[in-house]
């Protein structure tokens, strides 16, 4: 056995998620929730290919390349969504957007 | 034993280096250092890949995250004007931070829980893992039982890219 214990992948995808999620709750920043976004997204993924290292198929494998196009598209209409309301309202807290009852 | 050979030590440095860049992530107020903070953070994440004999994976990663994903973040923080710290240093980036103790605790449950909850379970150990490259598998697999999902993620990141475009235009 020369290789790496599964647990130890494990354990650092649940600190990569621990992270993004708090990055998310703490940031008034609509970017930087994004970022937080894209750390639990990869931490995902780095469970999906821990766990396929041993599968003749590469289930996980190519599920988590997959993943990756996804993530990849949500982050590009993110942003562009980001840029129209710098546009319109000339910030991007995410505290400025008040419901209105 | 495991603990003392090159893999493992590759791996504890690697996982310095992704929790350590994850963690100045959450602690930092500059988005910018942020963002050089998630540069590294992908890094550690395609050596993972690599350790975990998924090589097509850490170039894909490489490739999409560090080339596209982060030049698409920086021009984000660019064309979005970020405000500057009270300091009056000039490229100091500055983002509120509002419930601090709340978002700390919460993430540490998450962390422990995950941790407690990942190792109780048994997982099915693999008697031989395959260290070799999985680049032909996963071509062939594109092409034999995985063409319908190919196509459709091809037509799908067509149609994201085209609608961000779209967007992000200049609506007069």
């Amino acid at each position: 056995m020369n290789e790496i214990p599964l647990i130890f992948f494990l354990w650092v995808g649940a600190f990569l998620f621990a992270s993004g999620l708090s990055i998310i709750l703490i940031k008034r920043n609509v970017i930087f929730v994004l970022m937080g976004v894209e750390l639990m997204l990869n931490a995902a993924n780095l469970n999906l290919i821990a766990f396929s290292r041993g599968d003749e198929q590469n289930q996980g494998l190519m599920m988590g390349l997959f993943v990756l196009v996804i993530g990849v598209c949500e982050m590009s209409i993110a942003l562009a969504i980001i840029l129209q309301v710098y546009r319109r309202f000339k910030k991007i807290d995410i505290d400025q957007f008040q419901s209105r009852n | 034993m495991i603990m003392n050979s090159p893999l493992m030590i590759g791996f504890l440095a690697l996982t310095f280096l992704t929790c350590g860049s994850a963690f100045f992530m959450l602690w930092t107020k500059n988005v910018l250092h942020a963002a050089l903070a998630m540069f590294m953070t992908m890094l550690g994440l395609a050596g993972f890949y690599v350790l975990a004999f998924a090589d097509i994976m850490a170039v894909s990663h490489l490739m999409i995250y560090v080339g596209g994903v982060l030049i698409l973040i920086l021009f984000g923080i660019m064309m979005t004007g970020q405000r500057a710290s009270k300091t009056g240093e000039t490229n100091e980036l500055f983002t509120e931070q509002k419930g601090r103790f709340w978002a700390f605790t919460i993430g540490l449950s998450v962390f422990f829980g995950l941790s407690w909850l990942l190792g109780q379970q048994h997982f099915y150990a693999f008697a031989d893992i395959d260290q070799h490259s999985k680049l032909g598998q996963v071509g062939l697999s594109f092409m034999l039982e995985y063409s319908f999902p190919f196509e459709l993620t091809g037509v799908f990141l067509l149609i994201a890219l085209v609608g961000a475009t779209y967007i992000a235009k200049n609506h007069e």
